[in-house]
């Protein structure tokens, strides 16, 4: 079965990139540019995996976390947070907002698809 | 590498977005908008531009990026104050972006300490107010690891694991390289998602394992509360040369999740304190508690259908069936204890448990319910929730703009061929003819307004430009902006930046005054420089006014007859004078100053707007101000022409460039002694070419009942076009001669009329260079 991957980034660049590296790695992309158009995807789409950044406009990636685990509906559905933050700040507080491992940038692909495989069965 | 070529363009086509956002917030910033959100879109513009060039490998542009950031991300949370100075500092540091921007996408080096002296006062700065941070972060030597994206992408195929290879593998070494590993998850581990399977796949991938579940501290149902953590795990994985590391990497993402201890297997620590610690029964308690576990939840499973247990179930926290390790885990003992234990219970139970809390559970919420195979079954059409926009290759637009073009020539050929006798027969033809033009003049509208554009984009820069010119000047100027989301073509759009700087330059050099001199002229001491755009039929007018001195013309009109722009014998009007601004190598300013210089003049600003098919008019008045006139075309595609007949065949001349159209003989022209021909327009003389000599024609009407064409040409200089007939306007879809044949000097491109002939445009300017080079000759 493809899994689907939820990617949210308000970089078109990073999205672009995402979405080559986990299309041509057999995975369903789905697309969205801050974190509110990621919750609406994940009121109507089912995916295995998010990949989210955490500064983006409107509802940033912490915030995202936040409300994808206050849904109740998604408690295993894997998070990560993409971040070139060299603190370990962000990567913290996106933990203690419910996600589930990290992914710094810039990355590499097959480190990409190896975190990937690390959360979703 | 044409990926990363695609990725290259995605980026700097998104930079130049977020550099344009930056001039915008911090326009409002400087204007004392210093809010929180502002600073944030400016430190996620910063960033992202940062997190790009990181993958490309632009490490200049990462360091000083970064740098900047670290600056930004300081002021965010107060530790460095936005002051001025700081602003003025940003403003400074989004050029240098720019440039690292520029310098990325054309290939060009900066040079190596290129922004040093900024990116030393961010560090000064970042440092001032936080002792704490002696260190500070490593602003100077950001590590970039560059790794190219798109290669050897075929390695992983699918999201799978390689389970069942993992378990394989590593045949049974010798001990030396044994741990053992006492796991207990918190709930927090599961909140987040993670998944102790999960982790026991990536430890088998290591080496040969074992897992023992300890199910010791399972409650009594009564005290069974589902959500909350029962089991650990005693793991022992064998490889040779197994570092602790390897290990702990494996826990890296729940550390701080659960209670871990690592030990080489049968030392001292493991066996001691912590071990015993915990409240855990004995390792081998897993397979006697089989038959409890079970009988718990057959039990489970009812209760739950029952209903009360369900109301006050606490958050739900982790997905039930996380708590027991599956069969594939766990290969040895654990693989019998939970053999009896039916997976569907474990379904059932998070389905029974899901309804209850959120009622709007429809869907089965959580993927590790992977059993049920209804998860995302009809949900085809919700796929793009939340995208209001797409975006589209530019030369797709342009193909259906072209192909949109060519309907347009169909159709009115189509109209034309429809004479008096045919109309009469065929009415409902006609009727749907009608229809077929109406649609399709809609549809050109609707293609245009794709490639449209609000001004905006080239307005948010100038408020910046006239808060620099005012510094620099030292007068006191404001910008005014009105229609700012008049849309024109992009392409339009993209070459209107620099004429419209000078244009402002000029306004604020040459037009507003200085304070002083504005309050002895009875006006207020700030200058008002009004940028307005606006739609007038199928043109956009470009307005750039100013309160200002207006046009000194004895000063314009003696530089211009020293320079021998005008003839000492004649007199020009008011507004003939005004446009010798415009004039080539005219420039009013006695000294070159900073601002309008560069030894170009608006000379300049009138070819750029020529180019793209526009004109420039300019009015003023003396002691109250100037007013430039941009006309732009709503687009380029589509070109308004004057269709002529030269030696019988069409030709069409840009209406851009036409000044008036007159009926003259022959006899009218005047040789020079150059021995090219002179027309005298109301006292002016104007040079004569003869298309149908030029193009080598011959001639098709009397001498005396020749038409000429007046057009203007770059830097405001007349040529009279003679024709044999000139046949009325009409709007032609350009085609380039250049792609489908070859250059033809004098020509600009060609067009399909109506009536399905071919129709060369005839390129003014180009004619005109052309002949002054074959008389000089």
């Amino acid at each position: 079965m493809t899994l689907r991957v939820l990617t949210v980034d308000d970089s078109r660049t990073i999205l672009a990139m995402l979405h080559h590296t986990l299309s041509n790695a057999g995975f369903e992309v789905l697309q969205a540019e801050d974190g509110k158009q990621g919750l609406d995807l994940l009121k109507a789409e089912s995916v295995d995996v998010v990949i989210t950044d955490i500064n983006m406009p409107v509802m940033d990636g912490i915030e995202f976390i936040k409300n994808v685990r206050a849904t109740g509906q998604h408690n295993s559905l894997p998070i990560l947070i993409l971040t070139t933050e060299t603190s370990q700040d962000k990567r913290d507080q996106g933990k203690a907002a419910g996600g589930t491992g990290w992914i710094v940038k810039p990355f590499d692909p097959e480190k990409l698809i190896s975190v990937i495989q690390r959360v979703v069965h | 590498m044409s990926d990363l070529d695609d990725f290259k363009a995605t980026y700097f086509d998104e930079c130049s977005e977020l550099l344009t956002e930056l001039e915008e917030q911090f326009a409002a910033i400087e204007a004392g908008e210093r809010d929180a959100d502002r600073l944030n879109a400016v430190f996620r513009a910063i960033h992202s531009i940062k997190g790009g060039a990181g993958a490309f490998g632009f490490s200049a542009m990462v360091g000083f990026a970064h740098a900047y950031e670290t600056l930004l991300d300081y002021v965010r949370d107060g530790r460095v104050e936005l002051t001025d100075e700081v602003v003025s500092l940003c403003i400074r540091a989004n050029d240098i972006v720019a440039d690292h921007v520029n310098a990325a996408q054309s290939g060009d080096d900066l040079p190596a300490d290129y922004g040093a002296d900024e990116k030393a006062r961010f560090d000064a700065l970042a440092r001032g107010d936080s002792a704490e941070d002696e260190e500070g972060e490593p602003i100077e030597d950001f590590d970039i690891e560059f790794t190219p994206v798109m290669v050897n992408l075929d390695a992983p195929a699918s999201g799978e694991a390689p389970v069942a290879d993992a378990f394989e593998a590593p045949p049974m070494q010798a001990e030396t390289g044994s741990w053992e590993i006492r796991f207990t998850p918190h709930r927090a581990l599961y909140a987040r998602a993670n998944d102790p399977l999960l982790l026991f796949r990536e430890l088998a991938a290591l080496g040969r394992m074992q897992v023992v579940a300890r199910l010791g501290e399972v409650p009594p149902l009564s005290d069974f509360e589902p959500f909350a953590v029962y089991c650990s795990w005693e793991i022992t994985l064998s490889a040779p040369e197994l570092s602790e590391a390897a290990i702990r990497e494996v826990f890296e993402f729940v550390d701080g999740d659960c209670d871990i201890v690592i030990a080489q297997a049968g030392s001292a620590p493991f066996a001691g304190a912590s071990f015993e610690d915990s409240p855990a029964v004995e390792a081998a308690a897993a397979a006697q508690d089989e038959p409890d576990l079970s009988s718990l939840l057959a039990l489970t499973e009812d209760e739950m259908n029952g209903g009360p247990l369900v109301a006050d179930l606490p958050e739900p926290v982790a997905p039930p069936e996380d708590f027991a390790p599956e069969p594939e885990a766990a290969p040895a003992g654990a693989q019998d204890a939970f053999e009896e234990a039916p997976a569907l219970s474990f379904t059932a139970l998070a389905e029974a448990i899901q309804p209850a809390p959120a009622p709007q559970a429809a869907k089965p919420a959580m993927p590790a319910a992977k059993a049920l195979p209804a998860a995302g079954e009809g949900d085809e059409g919700h796929r793009s929730v939340g995208v209001q926009s797409i975006r589209v290759d530019l030369d797709k637009v342009d193909r259906v703009v072209n192909m949109v073009g060519e309907l347009v020539i169909t159709q009115s050929m189509l109209t034309q061929q429809m004479d008096e006798t045919l109309r009469a027969r065929y009415t409902e033809l006609v009727r749907g003819l009608e229809v077929l033009a109406q649609t399709t003049r809609g549809l050109q509208d609707s293609v245009m307004a794709i490639r449209a554009q609000p001004v905006k984009s080239v307005f948010s820069r100038m408020p910046r430009l006239v808060r620099e010119l005012a510094s620099k000047t030292g007068k006191k100027i404001k910008l005014e902006t009105i229609g700012e989301n008049t849309e024109i073509d992009k392409t339009v759009i993209e070459q209107l930046s620099d004429p419209l700087t000078h244009m402002i330059r000029n306004s604020a050099d040459h037009g507003i005054e200085d304070p002083a001199r504005r309050l002895a002229a009875g006006k207020g001491e700030t200058g008002t420089i009004r940028l307005s755009a606006e739609q007038a039929g199928g043109n956009i007018l470009i307005i750039v006014e100013d309160d200002g001195a207006g046009i000194n013309r004895e000063r314009v009109l003696k530089l211009a007859r020293d320079k021998g722009i005008v003839a000492p014998e004649i007199t020009p009007t008011d507004e003939q004078i005004d446009q010798l601004i415009f004039a080539p190598g005219f420039s009013t300013a006695e000294a070159v100053s900073d601002i309008s210089g560069r030894g170009v003049g608006m000379d300049v600003v009138l070819s750029n707007i020529k180019k793209i098919g526009g004109s420039v008019h300019v009015r003023s008045w003396t002691g109250k101000g100037t007013r430039m006139t941009l006309r732009l075309p709503l687009t380029l595609a589509v070109l308004d022409v004057m269709l002529v007949k030269v030696g019988g065949g069409p030709y069409v001349v840009p209406l851009s460039s036409i000044v008036e159209t007159m009926q003259c003989s022959r006899a009218n022209f005047e040789r020079v002694p150059s021995g090219g021909r002179v027309l005298q327009v109301r006292g002016e003389y104007v040079q004569v070419i003869d298309l149908g000599q030029r193009f080598g024609l011959p001639n098709a009407v009397a001498a005396e009942e020749q038409f000429v064409v007046l057009c203007e040409t770059e830097g405001s200089q007349k040529v009279a076009l003679v024709v044999d007939d000139i046949i009325g306007q009409q709007q032609v879809v350009i085609k380039s001669l250049e792609e489908n044949f070859e250059r033809v000097d004098g020509i600009a491109g060609g067009t399909i009329l109506g009536d399905g002939n071919v129709a060369l445009i005839v390129d003014v300017q180009g004619l005109r260079s052309t002949h002054i080079h074959q008389n000089a000759a």
